[in-house]
């Protein structure tokens, strides 16, 4: 068995008293595509956000690296560092430079040199520009370009935040609802786009449409969080008959909505 | 607001407009000075207006283009001027009032010998060292500090004023040997020109003048590199720029230095040209009425501030001689306008303008990339 | 003069044992009756002497009469001699009423009062001697004072002499003292004089009774003491003094503390009441109100007025205009109470203020920080300058009333009245917002509002008028503590800007938000303040190591208020590092925050 792209191990949290995330264990390997779903307030968010620094765990240990002797702990490292590490996360409401362009939100978010002298004297490479490019038209924002970013509709502040994912390319994706606010024909897109990603890359992808979960775990497994611990992981089909996890999500209602 | 979405003909526009101000300010008005068609006492008088701009640039390089209000930009501001004003004391040599070779505020004291961290002033080069230092040393420790602490907002803006305030109590004080309440003041020669040759405070205009359009080129080339894109992404959203992988602190910490360094060449500029320099230039006061320029020129862009800072400056200037009890009035009011109902200010009247007719003659919006209003755009989905 | 005094010290016992034993009743009048008509000098110096120590308003007057050869000695017609002294106009004849020095009463005949002419009469001789002993007595006369206060006042000022020739009045004035405070005064100034003494086993006494009263004024005597001791080698007394130094120099510091305490803690109770409005409105509110300065100005300016009013009425300009302000021109204890009145006015006049400032900038930029600070400053301006319009660029005179003015002295600490009802008001005031915020209906709306503006308004809650009695109620805070900083400092158009940085120091690093960590972070704040200028001074000297700017810094460090304010302010700097949302923190989940 391969070593884990990343473990989590016995993470908890708490809010002000409130557990948010509880004894969590998780691992990820390698070209994994894995599927997060959870009722409201299973501690979803939470998981991402320790991963990605937001929030830092009471307890437990969080590794990055398959080979154990250069895995990094992420709980010491900050927000920045942890995305240099090349863990790239796309927020639940999408969240991108709504005063910059379509074009410069990408080359904000093109991997490269992060520090300050580097950024002073960036030049945008032809590769580079042909990499933008093709992002552009992948996410079909290629004609609006020069838009402001904060003048797009919803669904395409989605595309837009994927699209800044890919220019980053990084190891491993954390995408949190990417389908909410999108047509069913772009749903089927995004969709698509996750799978194609896998494999090169590592996801984990959180979603509450059963439809889109459906879709995106074709190969991969999915986890059930719940009461921020992990309730059942699986295939889709084992985890759609699992009873705990029907009496959770029957109790609750199918589609939690934020 | 970002000047990266500007649109190349506006910024055409804007470097033509630049060039035909920068001919004037720094050939014309000097040459018209020379013939005797303007006034000694006019052309300091702008002199003075440009080094505010400087001020003022510094200002906006923080707020309006990476989001962080600094209250304390007039202290780096003063800070090279006394620099520079030590430089200028120690030039005055035996001519003091008590024909001593020290400073006369030091002879007051009841000093005998020079104190020792004076010594080095004679000297240009230290001092002129010490104008970038000094503030920039200042700026780097608490812009550290701050940032480090991820101090943001309105925080940051109120523990600037909190150094400001500090730092001019402390100058208020005679034990600094700093001049106390009276700072500096009667200069005399300046790299050994006199101060009271017209050809001299020429030349200081000029030097200002050269120095603006320099620290405007400055920042127009460094809003379009990819610091500049990052500085104003930190303006809109910090932590999203965190999550990029940008350690945002170091980019507030070097823009603030930078931001200090052009405030204090601007004091250092003032000085010599208005002859004075005192803690009342540090107050916290100050450093909001340069916010005052900024805000009423226009923030986010670069003309703006040198805009603000000359008219409110030229307003100030004459309201404080024909209504001298109603200036603070009339300088709190427009600002309380401009906040409301003004914000992209000045320099954006004439887009506002466009935008009225446009709509008057019932045109449909263009894609609105350059617009400062966000306007709501056709929706993407079909 | 030392024979003289010698000689006096060693007399005196003797004669008053004598005199005063036989003739205890004798009033001081009957001692200077019996002085005029002694034959003697040497006599009468003795009885003038014998008056040392008595406290007698009598005594003054009649020794002036004397010196100044108004008092006469009346033969009567049976041959007896009267002293008497002339008084009141002179008739045509030239004659006066005359009063019987013994009594005080008209001197009569046979036929009633008579009148003497003073051309007819001898007047009473006196000698240099007797004049020096006539002021002597003079000099302590206050020693008897009937004020207790002017008693310990005159004993301390002999005390610090350490004149021996006063040392047996003092003794003889020993015995008679009835007041707690004179009494232990009159050891000290005893034992003080003593230390002259060439005896050692009265030195070594006086050093132990010194170092029982602990008394924080004689240090310097004591260390004089000391030093004459060390260098004459005088082991024993050396010994003695140096425990009686100590033990008024732990006392020093015993009175240090406390006083340091104390004055901290007014310090914090003042920076509280001054940061609480702003705790409502930019902790609760999350409104930089830069014009929160301005507020507490409205507050101490409305305190001037409503003063006046209470008294002759007043005047203001305004933009040419000029309203005139009739006065209701009390005096004494309801006048005093203005201040009672001046309270609710000032909260009421800072509230509305307040209330306008938020229905006509504020409300428009509630998602705007930056902006508000930045209008909320503009309206700051607008308001210091129509102060300065209205009530001129200088300080008005705010009066304090009696019950706020004095001290309170307890073991050498000194309670200023003023200082410690600005604390028990503090605590009146968390007290009142507490209840406010939490037993009455609005505080519960204010407190839903703050933590979800959205969701309360949902839910139904106005949080339009919700947002306006918050502010109203911050700024009335804010007006109330300037009623009350009317009566520490100065006011004055910039009254308000002097506590405004103060104020948001207090508010950031109690954790904005939090009620209790604006206290806590006010109290820790003063009280460091207060600490850094009590020791600064002693810290400044030792000061001189540190290369390059030592002497700078010595200098500096004795600039206490200022450096302490400063090193105050860098500690903060400091402070945030370690916890940068303040002492408590309230968090929040969203992304921009």
């Amino acid at each position: 068995m391969p070593h884990p792209l990343l473990s989590v191990e016995d993470v908890s949290k708490t809010y002000d008293g409130f557990k948010a995330i509880t004894n969590l264990n998780f691992y990820l390997y390698e070209g994994e595509l894995r599927t997060v779903i959870g009722p409201n307030g299973a501690g979803k968010s939470t998981f991402f956000d320790l991963i990605t620094g937001r929030a830092k765990p009471d307890t437990g240990k969080l590794d990055f690296g398959t080979d154990p002797l250069t895995s990094q702990d992420l709980t010491r490292l900050n927000e920045f560092e942890i995305n240099r590490l090349g863990i790239g996360r796309k927020f639940q409401t999408p969240s991108v430079y709504t005063e910059h362009s379509v074009w410069d939100n990408l080359v904000l978010s093109l991997k490269g040199p992060r520090g300050v002298f580097a950024s002073l004297f960036h030049r945008l490479s032809s590769t580079d520009r042909d990499r933008l490019d093709a992002i552009l038209r992948t996410v079909r924002l290629d004609a609006k370009r020069s838009w402001k970013a904060g003048l797009l509709a919803h669904g395409e502040k989605q595309w837009l935040e994927i699209g800044m994912l890919l220019a980053q390319d990084p190891k491993v994706l954390l995408v949190d609802e990417p389908a909410a606010g999108m047509t069913d024909d772009e749903t089927d897109r995004t969709g698509e786009l996750l799978l194609s990603l896998a494999g090169k890359h590592s996801l984990i992808v959180i979603e509450h449409d059963m439809a889109f979960v459906k879709q995106i775990a074709r190969n991969g497994e999915v986890t059930v969080l719940h009461q921020g611990t992990v309730l059942c992981e699986g295939k889709f089909d084992e985890v759609q008959s699992n009873p705990k996890v029907r009496e959770v999500y029957l109790g609750r209602g199918k589609h939690g909505t934020r | 607001m970002s000047s990266s979405g500007s649109s190349p003909a506006v910024r055409r526009l804007e470097l033509i407009v630049v060039a035909v101000v920068a001919v004037l300010l720094i050939v014309v008005l000097p040459l018209l000075n020379a013939q005797g068609l303007i006034s000694n006492f006019t052309l300091s008088l702008w002199g003075k207006y440009l080094c505010y701009a400087l001020l003022a640039i510094s200002v906006d390089l923080l707020w309006g283009y990476t989001g962080l209000l600094s209250l304390g930009q007039a202290l780096f501001f003063t800070l090279g001027g006394y620099m520079h004003g030590m430089y200028l004391m120690r030039m005055i040599g035996e001519l003091g009032q008590y024909k001593k070779p020290i400073p006369d505020f030091l002879v007051f004291l009841g000093w005998e010998r020079l104190p020792a961290f004076w010594e080095p002033f004679s000297s240009f080069p230290f001092a002129l060292a010490m104008v970038f230092l000094v503030p920039g040393l200042l700026a780097y420790v608490f812009g550290f500090l701050a940032f480090r602490s991820r101090i943001k907002g309105v925080y940051f803006s109120i523990l600037t004023q909190a150094l400001t305030y500090a730092a001019s109590i402390m100058f208020f004080r005679n034990n600094l040997l700093l001049g106390g309440n009276n700072g500096f003041t009667d200069f005399k020669f300046i790299l050994g020109h006199s101060l009271a040759d017209p050809a001299t405070s020429r030349a200081l205009y000029i030097a200002s003048a050269v120095t603006l359009l320099l620290a405007y080129l400055f920042c127009r080339w460094l809003s379009r590199t990819k610091f500049g894109l990052v500085q104003q992404a930190i303006r809109d959203g910090e932590n999203r720029v965190l999550f990029s992988g940008y350690a945002t602190m170091h980019f507030k910490l070097f823009i603030f230095v930078v931001a200090a360094l052009i405030a204090a060449v601007g004091g250092a500029l003032y000085t010599p040209q208005v002859g004075i320099i005192n803690p009342g230039e540090m107050q916290a006061d100050k450093s909001l009425e340069a916010v005052v320029w900024v805000a009423v020129g226009g923030r986010g862009t670069l003309l703006g501030p040198i805009l603000g800072a000359i008219s409110i400056n030229a307003l100030k200037s004459w309201a404080t001689r024909a209504y001298p009890d109603l200036w603070l009035i009339i300088l709190g009011g427009l600002f309380i306008l401009v906040v409301l109902f003004l914000p992209g200010g000045l320099v954006s009247i004439p887009a506002r303008l466009k935008a009225l007719w446009k709509k008057l003659r019932r045109e449909p919006e263009p894609p609105p990339a350059s617009s400062t209003q966000p306007a709501q755009p056709v929706s993407a989905k079909s | 003069m030392n024979f003289l005094a010698r000689l006096i010290r060693w007399l005196l016992p003797l004669l008053l044992a004598a005199g005063t034993a036989a003739r205890a009743a004798d009033t001081p009048r009957e001692v200077i009756a019996r002085a005029a008509l002694a034959e003697d000098s040497a006599t009468q110096r003795q009885l003038i002497g014998s008056l040392m120590g008595r406290g007698d308003d009598a005594i003054a007057p009649l020794f002036e009469a004397w010196r100044t050869d108004q008092l006469f000695i009346y033969a009567a017609p049976d041959g007896t001699k009267v002293p008497v002294q002339l008084t009141g106009p002179k008739d045509e004849a030239g004659t006066q009423a005359a009063l019987r020095i013994d009594t005080g009463a008209a001197l009569t005949g046979p036929s009633g009062p008579l009148r003497l002419n003073a051309a007819d009469l001898t007047a009473v001789e006196h000698t240099a001697a007797l004049r020096r002993a006539m002021k002597a007595v003079l000099d302590l006369a206050d020693l008897a004072a009937p004020d207790p206060a002017k008693r310990v006042l005159a004993i301390q000022t002999i005390g610090l002499t350490q004149d021996v020739e006063k040392l047996p009045a003092l003794q003889a004035r020993t015995p008679l003292e009835t007041d707690a405070r004179a009494k232990a005064v009159l050891r000290e100034a005893v034992a003080l004089i003593q230390l002259k003494d060439e005896k050692n086993e009265t030195r070594i006494a006086a050093l132990t009774a010194l170092k029982e009263l602990h008394s924080l004024s004689t240090s310097d005597a004591i260390k004089r003491t000391l030093k004459e001791a060390e260098e004459a080698r005088n082991l024993p007394v050396a010994a003695a003094a140096r425990e009686a130094l100590r033990a008024v120099e732990n006392h020093r510091s015993f009175v240090d503390f406390f006083g340091t305490l104390f004055r901290g803690i007014s310090l914090g109770s003042i920076l509280l009441v001054a940061a609480l409005g702003l705790a409502i409105t930019f902790g609760l509110m999350r409104v930089i109100n830069m014009a929160h300065g301005e507020m507490i100005a409205v507050g101490a300016y409305t305190t001037y007025l409503v003063q006046n009013i209470f008294g002759t009425g007043i005047t203001i300009p305004f933009f040419g205009f000029s309203l005139g302000i009739p006065g209701l021109n009390f005096s004494g204890g309801v006048y005093q109470s203005y201040f009672l009145a001046a309270l609710p006015c000032s909260f009421i006049a800072a509230a509305l203020v307040g209330i306008g400032l938020e229905r006509s900038v504020i409300r428009f930029l509630y998602r705007r920080p930056l902006e508000s600070l930045l209008a909320t400053w503009g309206v700051s301006l607008v308001l210091q300058q129509c102060f300065r319009l209205m009530f001129g660029a200088n300080n008005v005179q705010v009066s304090s009333p009696v019950y706020l003015s004095g001290n309170w002295t307890v073991n050498d600490i000194i309670f200023g009245w003023n200082r410690v009802f600005v604390v028990g008001f503090a605590i009146l005031i968390v007290f009142g917002m507490w209840l406010v915020l939490t037993k009455t209906s609005l505080g519960l709306l204010i407190r839903a509002s703050m933590q979800n503006r959205t969701m309360a308004s949902c839910m139904g809650v106005r949080t339009e008028r919700v947002n306006m009695l918050t502010f109203g109620l911050g700024s009335g805070l804010a007006g109330l503590a300037g009623a009350f900083l009317s009566q520490i400092g100065n006011v004055g158009p910039s009254l308000g800007q002097g506590y405004i940085i103060d104020s948001f120091m207090v508010v950031v690093v109690g954790g904005v938000g939090s009620i209790g960590g604006t206290i806590l972070s006010a109290f820790g704040i003063g009280g460091i303040d207060q600490v850094l200028q009590q020791y600064l001074p002693v810290i400044a000297p030792g000061l001189g190591w540190v290369p390059g700017i030592g002497g700078f810094l010595q200098n500096l460090a004795q600039d206490a208020a200022v450096f302490g304010k400063i090193l105050v302010l860098a500690g903060i700097i400091l402070f945030l590092q370690w916890r940068p949302a303040g002492l408590f923190v309230t968090r929040s989940r969203s992304l921009e925050d």
